[in-house]
């Protein structure tokens, strides 16, 4: 008996991480052109920018429905192993309300643990992977969710947006909303706070915001993990793993790619930190 | 000053008017009793004003003259129940004052004694705490005055103690009349002899009436002449005067021959509400409330003619009053911006950027205090950062803050330009605590130099420098740095004197007179001159300035 986590694709976890750690993702649907896909299993992240910058029709997305968790939860529940399911923040998505049914429908007594993370991306996957390498301590999956809890309220993100149009054309940009302004092209710093998208900063030019991105993240350290994420440039995640690597071990670093299900909100020219701080 | 001469006395009582015209607001806001329909103001002010325009007719007339058009003026005219007691208490000032030349001291306290008298005979059933109790006490303060000497025969100290009487006498009212307590207000008819006693002191003293504040309060708080919102109503009182029914407030004129006045009164009294009835054996002006306003026409049509027929439904006229302070004490929550904003273009850019209520104004037109309040209350946050955005405005935004405000509290970022204005305005943010934004945003002014091009209007020297009219001037952060033959000339020289470097992003907003193409050759320069560097263009219609350009 082992405990297993399970998570959605909104966390961005590289997928050999996330086979090597034996995480199981439940991947969120985009919806292109009333054609549904399933995010990292149908549609990559190349075939989904590549629309996204070519078709003025934003994508879509709906969480995994209850019916897709139920059978992970029990391919997983059949080899006798517990649960610790984390998913992205529940003031963005209904994935939460999916899992949750899911496991009710399983009975009353089933050794499953759904966390709200009131985070996403990268962040969530900071989260995800300190969890599975405790998991892998056979201590009993309480436990893990106990460490989960805690490590979710150290886990801050910062992330610099070349644009909050795809957040707004989402729904998704809650307080954000006064931060609006298109006649000067800053590049919006946004964190998430509460489980919500909050306004940060504006930066005037993607120069400044890297840096402010860099600076945000040191206030947060001394860090025990550190997650990089990109849209669409892979330079600009490793220029700020450069500028970051000395606040965690190599090994405690985590790059990234927003994915698909992402994508439709944070749009392309995208990056993002988040730094899990020594407790 | 030993009498009042009839000019005296006329500009004293159109000193009074002009008065009642600046409070006309906010007295119609304190309007609570009898009927919350917030229409006191109006109708004294429409009733004197009657009276006032027969004043300009009559040059060089006696004192008693005066009196006497003023009282026949107001009774031809009266409105409301605080109209029709008006015109009453410019009768008895007019009877007081008979036959006299000049007004002395003596005369002015036997003109308020016969004005009580008469006002308080209007009234079906004189109720204390009222405008009533403000026009005796009159009387009374200046009765005393007389039996201790009568100020040494001065009419103008006498006046001063009328005007102080009355002054004392509305700051009680609340503590005579339950619903004014109720409603935290105090008089509005009151008020309203007060405003006019004050208006004709302050003509009398030599001061201007115009712009006067005679610094008036209630229990909410002092009253702004020009700020309707400063007045306001306890919210339980509002809440119970919407679910009353009020009637119709009916007026009109009988016009007939042997008249018993008394008998009409009497009668009427049985089936009507805060009667107000004067007149004389021919002429009879009704006020009355009733639920039926046939019943009192029906009656008075039995006496004779009827004329100047008015009737106003009150509940729907206390609806809007009471949904006016409603909207007035309505809970803010949240922080705003009030930018200053010389020209579309940037009123837009301060829009978009933070949702920024914007005044337009700046170095050739400056926003009154009146303006940015009104602004703030316009954006409905309990914090207002407020943006003068030129050197110029500063200090009216600082005056603005200054002002003890009850349900906002006002900030100032002093920016001195437009530029440092977008870069405090993009350092706002809404979502955190009102310190922290402030300080964001001047830390973000203290990194932005500013340069603006503007043009010589005529031969001038600046800082030592001569400049020739139609010579372009570059204003480094305010300080003349260059002149030239042409803006871009001088916008380039500017920029000559600053360390431009590739990490610098240089925005420049173009005015209402300026060529785009012009601009864009400019940043083309700029970019050339400095590779890398990041050069913004962005209309801002500003006129008289070719071009604001902010480097940071």
């Amino acid at each position: 008996m082992a405990v297993r986590i399970v998570t959605d694709s909104t966390s961005d976890l590289p997928p050999a991480l996330a086979q090597e750690l034996g995480v199981v993702v439940v991947p969120a649907n985009v919806v292109i052109n009333d054609e549904t896909y399933r995010d990292g299993v149908d549609l990559t992240a190349d075939e989904f920018y590549q629309h996204l910058l070519s078709d003025p029709r934003v994508p879509t997305t709906s969480q995994p429905s209850m019916g897709t968790f139920q059978t992970a939860y029990q391919e997983v529940l059949e080899q006798g192993d517990e649960i610790v399911s984390i998913h992205v923040t529940g003031k963005l998505s209904g994935t939460v309300n999916s899992a949750e049914q899911a496991k009710a429908g399983l009975g009353d007594d089933v050794p499953i643990e759904v966390i709200d993370s009131r985070l996403a991306s990268i962040a969530m996957s900071l989260v995800v992977v300190a969890a599975a390498e405790l998991a892998r301590q056979s201590v009993p999956y309480q436990e893990v969710a106990e460490q989960v809890r805690r490590n979710l309220s150290r886990t801050t993100t910062f992330f610099a947006l070349d644009t909050l149009e795809y957040l707004q054309k989402g729904g998704r940009i809650g307080k954000a909303q006064a931060f609006m302004g298109s006649l000067l092209s800053v590049k919006p710093i946004l964190t998430l706070e509460d489980g919500e998208v909050h306004p940060l900063e504006r930066p005037r030019n993607h120069r400044r915001a890297m840096q402010r991105l860099v600076d945000l993240t040191r206030e947060k350290s001394p860090a025990v993990r550190l997650g990089i994420i990109y849209s669409t440039d892979a330079q600009w995640g490793d220029d700020l793993r450069d500028s970051l690597s000395d606040l965690a071990p190599a090994e405690q670093i985590i790059t990234s790619r927003f994915g698909p299900a992402l994508g439709v909100y944070v749009g392309p020219r995208a990056v993002g930190v988040a730094i899990t701080a020594a407790g | 000053m030993q009498v009042l001469n009839g000019s005296d006395l006329a500009g004293a009582l159109t000193a009074g008017f002009n008065c009642l015209q600046r409070y006309r607001d906010p007295i119609n806001a304190l309007n609570v009793y009898p009927v919350p329909d917030g229409d006191t103001g109006t109708n004294m002010l429409l009733t004197m004003r009657a009276g006032v325009e027969k004043l300009a007719q009559v040059d060089g007339a006696t004192a008693g003259e005066v009196a006497f058009q003023m009282a026949d003026g107001t009774f031809w005219e009266a409105r409301g129940n605080s109209g029709v007691i008006l015109s009453q208490f410019f009768k008895g000032i007019s009877t007081g004052l008979e036959g006299k030349e000049v007004c002395a001291g003596s005369d002015l306290a036997q003109a308020f004694r016969s004005a009580t008298d008469a006002a308080y005979k209007s009234v079906g059933n004189p109720v204390e705490g009222t405008m009533l109790t403000v026009i005796r006490c009159v009387a009374e303060a200046l009765e005393s005055s007389l039996q201790q000497g009568g100020n040494d025969g001065d009419v103008l100290s006498m006046w001063e103690t009328a005007y102080q009487a009355s002054r004392d006498a509305l700051d009680a009212t609340p503590s005579m009349l339950a619903k004014l307590r109720e409603a935290g207000v105090v008089d509005a008819g009151g008020m309203g002899i007060v405003v006019i006693l004050g208006g004709g002191f302050l003509h009398l003293t030599g001061e201007n009436v115009e712009e006067a504040d005679l610094e008036l309060a209630t229990a909410a708080g002092q009253i702004d002449p020009s700020q309707l919102a400063s007045v306001s109503v306890e919210s339980d009182f509002l809440d119970s005067s919407i679910e009353s029914e009020w009637g119709y407030c009916t007026q009109f004129l009988i016009q007939g021959e042997n008249l018993d006045i008394e008998r009409v009164r009497a009668e009427l009294g049985e089936a009507a509400d805060s009667l107000v009835i004067i007149g004389d054996d021919r002429f009879i002006k009704v006020h009355c409330h009733l639920q039926d306003p046939g019943i009192a026409l029906s009656y008075a049509v039995g006496w004779g003619e009827l004329d100047q027929i008015k009737i106003d439904n009150m509940s729907l006229q206390n609806q809007d009053w009471a949904s006016g302070h409603q909207e007035r004490n309505a809970p803010k929550s949240g922080i705003a911006l009030v930018a200053v904003a010389p020209g579309d273009g940037l009123a837009q850019l301060f829009t978009d950027t933070s949702g920024a209520v914007v005044v337009s104004g700046g170095q050739t037109m400056n926003p009154s205090v009146a303006q940015l309040i009104a602004a703030a209350e316009r954006s409905g946050a309990e914090d207002v950062i407020l943006l003068p955005n030129n050197k110029n405005v500063t200090r009216t935004a600082v005056q603005a803050a200054e002002r003890e405000n009850e349900t906002q509290r006002l900030h100032v970022v002093p920016t001195a330009t437009v530029q440092q204005g977008i870069a405090a305005a993009l350092a706002f943010n809404s979502q955190v605590p009102a310190e922290q934004s402030l300080q964001a945003m001047e830390d973000a002014v203290a990194e932005v130099v500013s340069v603006e091009i503007t043009r010589a209007v005529r031969d001038t020297t600046v800082d030592g420098v001569a400049v020739a009219e139609g010579d372009y001037m570059g204003l480094l952060d305010g300080d003349l740095s260059v002149v030239e033959d042409s803006a871009e000339a001088a916008l380039m020289a500017s920029l000559d004197r600053v360390d431009l470097t590739d990490d610098h992003i240089v925005t420049i907003y173009w005015g209402l007179d300026t060529d785009q193409e012009k601009t864009e050759a400019l940043a083309g320069a700029l970019e050339e001159n400095v590779p890398g560097i990041q050069v913004d263009l962005v209309y801002g219609g500003q006129p008289h300035y070719p071009y604001f350009v902010s480097v940071e």
